[in-house]
């Protein structure tokens, strides 16, 4: 049982990580994101690939932040030529690109097949269940040290100027000042935090392959920020931990509800991440913990 | 590349266009009417497909109640969804449509999924052999996909271009304000926007089917080519979307021999950056992508 | 000297004529006006001076140096402020805060200096926040000025726009309506701190505005404009009196 509930720990500070990110992103900059799981799949192949290749994990953790921060420039840049909904569409684009990428270049990544036998975090601490622990110390930390450097980012005028951005982009530079710059270095952090997640997924699923990497993670984020609450980092904390209970208490549903199988469950999952999309935009656009009106 | 290879993927290219410009027209007349990107109109049209498979298996020996019920459904979703969501969301910011969109796909989808699961189905259609003119091959079926889809186009034009609704229609995507001004019953003309997207999607999901074998995940798929389609030929502009439709068709295919079948769909995002870079405004838009 | 030249603009919208051949130049400290019917392409010219649009033809000349090509921000920079005639305040950002988000210069603002710039930045913010409280004051917005901007009532957002471009430490400001929604008690107030700005500060305005007995006080120079034309330009007593601008204005609204 506690191992079990390590599990789920580790795997909503995961989940945390990106919803933090994405709240960066489209929370406090406006910047419409659908492609974020593109940047978690970069840093989850990128590390893998490399520990597989002999390198130390916390080496490989770093490149694949950077990587996926990296990785987040050229579509950074191209956000400043585009209005909202089409950067949306372009982002998803490029999510479904990347994975079709992964999914076809089985030179490097072994395609559909995935990669199988990815080491472990703290592998040295054996089996007994410290490794785990040690690993849901570890990312409780860096939930913690990325929410602090957030909160400081934020309330800093670097931060003001992010929102100002949001609330009313030509007015900005009626004054002066250019968005491109921010909105590009906002997008590129949003996506190391992803490329971090995608680290920390890998090496503790220990098997990636490019179906784990569909949009519906991009979703299942966005729906973590828009119920916790956009542009409110204790809305991002909130909304993943509530997703987490979400996907979870799915898998305890189905042991109760006889005859329905696996595959129907994910069908029901997916359907109330689409209703929870539609009623959350339309009766509490900004969230559980937002006072605001978004 | 032969000369016979290469007419073939043209050939093959201009039928996909055209079946995608479907698709397409539906969002170029969303965004041009009610300014956002509908990121369901793929899941409008595999639910379209489905019912088009269900009623042939209750009933198999009509092609024609097949496709009348893909129609209904197409045009039954796109009406509910907008009476339901998009009407509520009316004056609030686009990204509200935008992502609730994205939710009405999965809504959509996943109830599909539940009930009929993740198989591939296909329409029962007579077996027809290609004709072979000197090694160029040609369909029958991609024939009457043609003719169906161009048919759907020219009643579209027509609609827009010669009824009173279809004025008032343009009007309302020109400007809202003023046609609301102008005693333009603005809710109707939205109504029947959507009839009309359903109806396209539907028809675009029908002649998939008649092609390809359909799975839940088709429509999705076909969603980010759609939008390339419309940005090529420029937003608002049902021509582009035709257009634009039958370029990306045409790169798609004549890419295959290049970087093989399954890359397709990067094809179709590749010819979406470079429009959005080198010319945002497509090649018959009037309404501009980029700031 | 001449401090704003807009010379022969030129403007289309899906191919309706909307600026048709428009003209006006403010000298330095000036205090020009703008008035037309509603649809008469003010709003548009302003859009086009401060370069959110660009002209289809025409120039557009500050400070003796030729801006036409030049996007918004760098005409900003340049000095040349503006107003919108809907406000667009950061609605949720305070009072306060949307004047520090518009301080120029300010290396608060760049991502090094967040991580590892702390005391800099407090330092530079309490100098910005002081000059922040000094527009504030100057504009009576003290009673808000630690509300979200989006609460304020629309007279008060007029004022948090005029605020904000006021940081910038401008040499010219573009007034879009700046009394409309503003309490008519209220307008002689805003009036006299306009003039007060221009003789105090040196700072040149161009206004338009449909209150024509305040605009009549306050400028040195009116335009009048119809149809995407300058009918008439002078003197405001006399171009009022003018019968070209009361025939354009019959049946118009102003």
């Amino acid at each position: 049982m506690a191992s079990y509930l390590v599990a789920v720990a580790i795997v909503a500070l995961i989940y945390m990580l990106l919803t933090v990110g994405l709240n960066l992103q489209y929370g406090y900059t406006g910047l419409i994101n659908f492609g974020h799981v593109a940047f978690f799949a970069i840093g989850a192949y990128a590390s893998a690939l490399l520990t597989l290749k002999g390198w130390p994990l916390a080496p490989a953790f770093v490149v694949g932040m950077v990587v996926a921060g990296l990785a987040a420039y050229p579509v950074g840049l191209l956000s400043l030529r585009l209005s909202d909904d089409y950067l949306a569409v372009v982002t998803l684009g490029f999510a479904e690109t990347v994975r079709l990428v992964i999914q076809e270049e089985k030179w490097l990544t072994r395609g559909v097949q995935g990669l199988p036998g990815i080491p472990r975090i703290f592998q040295s601490l054996g089996v007994g269940g410290y490794a785990e622990l040690a690993t849901l110390v570890t990312l409780v930390a860096c939930n913690v040290a990325a929410v602090a450097l957030l909160v400081h980012l934020v309330r800093s005028p670097y931060g003001r100027l992010i929102q100002a951005i949001r609330d009313d982009e030509v007015a900005v530079q009626a004054l002066g000042k250019d968005p491109a710059r921010l909105k590009v270095q906002v997008f590129m952090l949003g996506a190391a935090l992803a490329g971090l997640a995608g680290a920390f997924y890998a090496h503790f699923i220990t098997y990636i392959s490019p179906d784990q990497f569909l949009s519906l993670v991009t979703f299942y984020v966005w729906i973590a920020v828009i119920i916790g609450g956009p542009g409110r980092t204790s809305g991002a904390v909130v909304g993943s931990l509530i997703l987490m209970i979400f996907i979870e208490g799915s898998r305890f549903a189905r042991d109760l509800i006889p005859g329905v199988s696996e595959v129907q469950m994910a069908s029901v999952r997916l359907a109330i991440v689409g209703l929870a999309l539609i009623l959350f935009t339309i009766y509490l656009p900004q969230g559980i913990m937002g006072k605001r009106k978004v | 590349m032969s000369f016979t290879d290469f007419v073939n993927l043209l050939i093959n290219g201009t039928v996909e266009g055209l079946l995608i410009a479907l698709p397409a027209l539906a969002l170029t007349l969303v965004m041009g009417i009610a300014r956002f990107p509908n990121a369901a109109t793929g899941d409008y049209m595999t639910i379209s497909a489905f019912a088009a498979v269900g009623v042939q298996a209750l009933l198999p020996k009509s092609i024609v109640l097949a496709a009348l019920g893909a129609v209904a459904a197409g045009i039954a979703i796109a009406v509910v969804f907008h009476l339901w969501v998009f009407r509520a969301l009316q004056g609030r910011p686009l990204v509200a449509s935008l992502v609730a969109s994205i939710g009405i796909a999965f809504l959509a989808r996943s109830v599909l999924t539940f009930f009929v699961g993740h198989d591939q189905q296909g329409f029962q259609l007579p077996l027809v052999r290609a004709w072979n003119f000197d090694g160029i091959r040609v369909l029958p079926t991609d024939l009457i996909v043609a003719g169906v889809a161009v048919a759907a186009m020219a009643a579209l034009f027509a609609i827009l271009h010669l009824t009173p609704i279809g004025r008032q229609m343009r009007a309302v995507a020109d400007n809202p304000d003023l046609g609301r001004a102008s005693g333009i019953r603005v809710r109707r003309v939205l109504t029947v926007l959507w009839a009309m997207v359903g109806t396209l999607c539907a028809l675009g999901g029908l002649l998939f089917g008649a092609k390809a074998i359909v799975t839940p995940e088709f429509g999705w798929e076909l969603l980010i080519p759609a939008f390339a389609a419309m940005i090529v030929g420029g937003i608002g502009s049902p021509v582009g979307a035709v257009v634009g439709g039958v370029l990306l068709g045409i790169a798609q295919e004549l890419s295959v021999p290049f970087v093989g079948p399954s890359y397709k769909i990067a094809v179709a995002f590749g010819l979406l950056l470079l429009v959005l870079l080198v010319r945002p405004r497509g090649l018959f838009g009037v309404a501009t992508a980029a700031r | 000297m001449t401090l704003l030249v807009a010379k022969n603009i030129v403007k289309h919208f899906d191919g309706l004529c909307v600026l048709d051949d428009v003209s006006f130049e403010v000298p330095e400290r000036g205090l020009t006006g703008i008035v037309g019917t509603n649809g008469a392409g003010k709003s548009t010219l302003f859009a086009v001076v401060s370069g959110q649009f660009a002209a289809d033809s025409g120039h557009v000349d500050f400070a003796g140096h030729d801006i036409g090509q030049l996007p918004p921000m760098k005409r900003a920079r340049r000095g040349l402020g503006r107003t919108f005639q809907v406000p667009r305040e950061f609605g949720h950002l305070t009072v306060r805060e949307n004047l520090l988000a518009a301080a120029p210069r300010a290396h608060g603002e760049t991502l090094l200096s967040v991580f590892l710039g702390w005391r800099s930045v407090a330092a530079e913010d309490a100098e910005l926040g002081a000059k922040a409280d000094h527009w504030i004051d100057f504009l009576n917005l003290k009673a808000v000025a630690g509300k979200p901007a989006s609460t304020l009532s629309g007279g008060q957002k007029k004022l948090l726009e005029l605020g904000r471009v006021l940081m910038l430490e401008p040499k010219c400001v573009l007034l879009d309506e700046p009394f409309a929604g503003v309490n008519p008690v209220l307008i002689g107030e805003i009036s006299d701190k306009l003039r007060e700005l221009n003789t105090s500060r040196g700072i040149a305005f161009v206004v338009i505005e449909h209150h024509l007995e305040a605009l009549k006080a306050l400028v040195q120079h009116l335009y009048v404009m119809d149809q995407g034309r300058v009918i008439a330009d002078g003197d405001p007593a006399e171009v009022l009196e003018d019968p070209r601008v009361h025939e354009a204005y019959m049946g118009g609204v102003i």
